[in-house]
């Protein structure tokens, strides 16, 4: 188990050394660099300060050279200076991977304790009125346009009937009153974005669920444990649910993926503090090292869940082995 | 009782606390709040942006969001007001050579400029250091330095060496290194805090990007002597908001407003609900786009909501660049057919309700320099069959199909403009159909801005037509766009805005004299020339004069967006919300 978990992670360290590389020379082929964007927003640069700034910027070396400069810093713990914004890197980061992280996790607990009952609950009644409202509420999460159904959360709790704030991560300016306080300013800033993110969430989880439980309901065992006189719950959640589990800590190991890699849209329509639109917007902005560092983050976090993911299949199946 | 029951009342508990737990958007201090239904008081003013904003250095700053916040809280020499003047910020006086405070000298063949500026006594920085011809001093020589990242150089290098008075440090002599006539509009002139800042320059200074990476700016923005403005900074949070309180050292008026909050609302589509949740309080020039504020007013009116939208004529040029590569648009009596055959009355009435005026060329009615005087400019009324006939002149025959044609081939031509901005997609449209009456093909295709202006632009790849605005200021040269030597090209590493490649030697020597111009009335001819130039070329079509867009609540008083790229804030502290400012 250990050489597996070890060759595991030389495995994931070599892929996000290749990874970044390709993210990073894509970037450099994107049109408009910095002093580009500086040059169409300033009509007085002169091309003495395009030479200049590309030199003081290095635009002005090839990719490789650009890259081993860039890896050579984050060797050294020097996640670099955002392009942007003018700030170190984990100035800007730390506080966004920490807003998004709760975010994210935040839906994703909820989504996972609403859709897996959901789920098991529906698989247990197929073709009944209960499944087939639960499907279709399930489809209607999956299709709703997340950017609609954010405005629509807005207009509705917090224009038409004020109950929480149209947007934004806490209250500003708010005097320190504690931990707790703190905690529940911030979590009614979360009710919104939240619900919003776990509505998709849930209609896709309910769907896996319920397909898992009914396909791990055919099988013979389970006719054998009725037929053994098991009690209905012993039998639901012991053999079934435990022999749904394997396809479901699959699609749960790559939503935890992407806690770190934000919400963009969501957090774009309500104005959240989060890494998704700061990633988007450092690529759009080729702002190398922030969308480097973003990108790591994520790339690793995909296979350090992938990881996690494979382990726990041994977990939920004692015939899997990793010796 | 029934378990659905039961998850009901549960439910409706959940819901009734977490009513109770919440309040509307509010600071810490619970004395004030914002709603849709009661206007703001001076206590406290939220204000929404939707552009984003880096940190507030600023020698070092490049986005608009921040110069708009940085007026709050930073003075420099003089300033332009709403009405296009000139007027002093810390200076006592602005140096002419009518009263003798700067002359012209000749300087080993070279004229320059020596000009007398003295700084008010009672200016200084928020930690009491009184601001001092060393602090212009110490930030020309920080902007000159080559490891500071300052985008355009020429706005501090144009002076070449700043004195001081050695009886007086607040009087100031400064050398330009030209002779051009605005040598006093040094509005983007901001000093520096020598005594915190030269620390940091003379320790990371001879480092590439060292100064700006450890500057207090950014490792401290809300440090006491960073500011001077009647604001200062309590709290900075890139990428969400910025909060500003009243500077006690300002040297003018104390401002009113108590505490003010800059929010970022990234999302243009929910500034509305935000607005009207109490999230913030007023929707600056940087909020919404034109179309979102014509639908608000409607609102505005229909439920009688406490704000006003203002509509401001700006100096923003929107503008089509005609691709002179191009072999069609070579022709001159195609680029006339075009602005002949283009009803901008028409699509300023359709798309923008007359809220923003039809453009005749690029200088905007604001600006003193503007004319319509058809002796001194080309005016091309609408006119379809004056069109035509041009067309018809230049040999593009109208075919069968509706189009025009020429030795075979179609009169198409590919137009261009940001992707994902809706006026500019609508006035496509509106163009599209304009232009097949005439039988010409209009054939879009959009980018994403940075695309579009980092490469497309500059580099001449955008086929026929461009559209984008340029934004400036009253009185500016339009050396920049018109110069035969601000055509980008390989050479120049794509430097200047002549994206046209729109070479008129006439008109180069027009503006090369225009800079060294002193007399305003030979100044004001020389640009007359300049202009009827440019619309006797039509290397542009010009559309129309962009209006800038704010939602301010109905008791603001004093409130004056500018029109121009030094925004309303330089006049913050005679905002007026009227009601207590006590806490």
């Amino acid at each position: 188990m250990t050489t597996y978990i070890l060759r595991r992670l030389i495995q994931t360290l070599a892929v996000i050394a290749i990874l970044s590389y390709v993210c990073f020379y894509l970037m450099t082929l994107m049109p408009g660099d910095p002093v580009d964007m500086m040059i169409s927003s300033n009509p007085k640069i002169t091309a003495a300060d395009v030479a200049r700034l590309r030199e003081l910027y290095g635009l002005d070396q090839p990719s490789y050279v650009r890259y081993s400069h860039w890896v050579g810093d984050i060797l050294k713990g020097e996640l670099g200076y955002s392009r942007t914004y003018r700030v170190p890197v984990q100035e800007l980061l730390g506080p966004r991977l920490t807003s998004t992280f709760i975010l994210s996790m935040v839906a994703l607990i909820f989504s996972i304790a609403i859709s897996v009952p959901l789920g098991v609950f529906s698989a247990l009644r197929p073709g009944s009125k209960v499944d087939y409202v639960i499907n279709f509420f399930s489809f209607a999460g999956i299709s709703i346009p997340s950017f609609w159904l954010g405005i629509v959360c807005i207009i509705f709790f917090a224009v038409w009937i004020p109950l929480f704030p149209a947007g934004g991560t806490q209250t500003i300016g708010g005097p320190d009153a504690g931990f707790f306080a703190d905690l529940l300013d911030r979590s009614k800033y979360l009710v919104l974005p939240v619900l919003s993110l776990s509505l998709q969430q849930i209609g896709r989880f309910v769907r896996f669920t319920r397909s898992a439980m009914l396909e791990s309901l055919r099988n013979d065992f389970i006719r054998t444990a009725k037929a053994k006189g098991l009690p209905r719950q012993i039998i639901i959640w012991r053999h079934a649910f435990r022999n749904a589990l394997i396809p479901l800590i699959t699609i749960l190991a790559l939503s935890i993926s992407s806690i770190f890699s934000g919400a963009i849209i969501t957090e774009t329509v309500f104005a959240y503090q989060g890494v998704g639109k700061l990633t988007y917007d450092s690529i759009i902005g080729n702002d190398f090292n922030v969308a480097m560092v973003s990108f790591i983050i994520s790339v690793a976090m995909v296979l350090i869940m992938n990881l996690v993911a494979d382990l726990l299949y041994g977990v939920a199946d004692p015939r899997i082995s990793y010796s | 009782m029934n378990k659905t029951l039961k998850l009901g009342l549960a439910a409706a508990l959940t819901v009734g606390m977490l009513a109770n737990c919440t309040k509307k958007e509010t600071t810490g201090d619970t004395s004030t709040e914002a709603t849709a239904t009661t206007s703001a008081k001076n206590a406290e003013l939220k204000i929404g942006i939707s552009q984003e904003f880096e940190n507030l250095n600023p020698l070092i700053m490049s986005m608009s969001a921040s110069s708009y916040m940085y007026r709050m809280v930073g003075r420099t020499l003089v300033s332009l007001d709403a009405d296009g003047k000139w007027f002093t910020q810390l200076a006592k006086s602005i140096p002419s050579l009518d009263n003798g405070s700067a002359k012209i000298v000749d300087v080993g063949g070279k004229k320059k400029i020596i000009a007398t500026w003295e700084l008010l006594d009672n200016a200084k920085w928020n930690d009491g250091t009184p601001i001092t011809c060393d602090d212009f001093a110490f930030a020309l020589k920080v902007a000159a330095s080559p490891m500071v990242s300052v985008g355009e150089k020429e706005t501090f290098t144009q002076v070449e060496k700043i004195e001081a008075d050695p009886k007086n440090p607040k009087k100031c002599t400064f050398t330009y290194e030209k002779a051009k006539w605005d040598f006093y509009a040094l509005a983007q002139f901001y000093p520096l805090p020598k005594h915190l800042e030269e620390p940091v320059f003379n320790k990371y200074g001879k480092e590439k990007e060292g100064y700006e990476k450890n500057s207090n700016y950014t490792k401290n923005p809300t440090m006491k002597g960073l500011y001077n403005g009647p604001y200062t900074i309590t709290e900075v949070k890139l990428g969400d908001h910025v909060t500003f309180e009243p500077n006690t050292e300002f040297y003018g008026t104390q401002p009113k407003i108590q505490k003010i909050i800059v929010k970022l609302i990234p999302n243009t589509g929910t500034m509305e609900a935000n607005l009207r949740s109490g999230t913030i309080d007023m929707i600056s020039t940087l909020g919404l786009s034109l179309d979102e504020a014509l639908a608000f007013e409607k609102k505005v009116k229909s439920e009688n909501l406490p704000y006003v939208v203002t509509f401001t004529p700006s100096i923003t040029y929107e503008h089509i660049d005609l691709n002179l590569d191009n072999p069609i648009l070579k022709d001159i009596k195609v680029r006339k057919a075009l602005i002949t055959g283009l009803n901008r009355e028409d699509l300023v009435k359709a798309l923008f309700e007359g809220k923003q005026e039809a453009a005749i060329h690029n200088i905007s009615p604001k600006d003193p320099w503007f004319t319509r005087d058809p002796k001194e400019v080309t005016l091309y009324p609408y006119s379809k069959r004056e069109a035509g006939k041009l067309l018809d002149e230049a040999g593009w025959a109208m075919g069968a199909d509706g189009y025009r044609t020429k030795d075979g081939k179609k009169l198409s031509l590919v137009f261009m403009t940001t992707a994902g901005n809706k006026t500019r997609e609508l006035v496509q449209v509106y163009l599209q159909d304009q232009y097949k009456q005439l039988g010409v093909e209009i054939v879009t295709k959009n980018e994403p801005a940075r695309v579009f202006f980092g490469e497309t632009t500059r580099k001449r790849k955008y086929g026929a037509m461009a559209m984008f605005a340029w934004v400036s200021s009253p009185e500016n040269s339009p050396r920049s766009t018109f110069h035969t030597t601000s055509i980008p090209n390989e050479k120049n590493g794509w430097s200047g805005q002549n994206f046209m490649n729109w070479s008129n030697k006439d008109n180069d020597k027009l503006m090369e004299a225009l800079d060294l111009e002193f007399d305003a009335k030979k100044r004001l001819d020389l640009i007359h020339k300049i202009t009827k130039n440019y619309t006797d070329d039509v290397p542009v079509l010009p559309l129309y004069y962009r209006s800038d867009v704010s939602v301010v609540p109905k008791n603001l008083k004093n409130y004056r967006p500018t029109g121009h790229q030094f925004a309303e804030t330089n006049d913050v502290e005679k905002w007026d919300l009227g009601g207590s400012t006590l806490n």
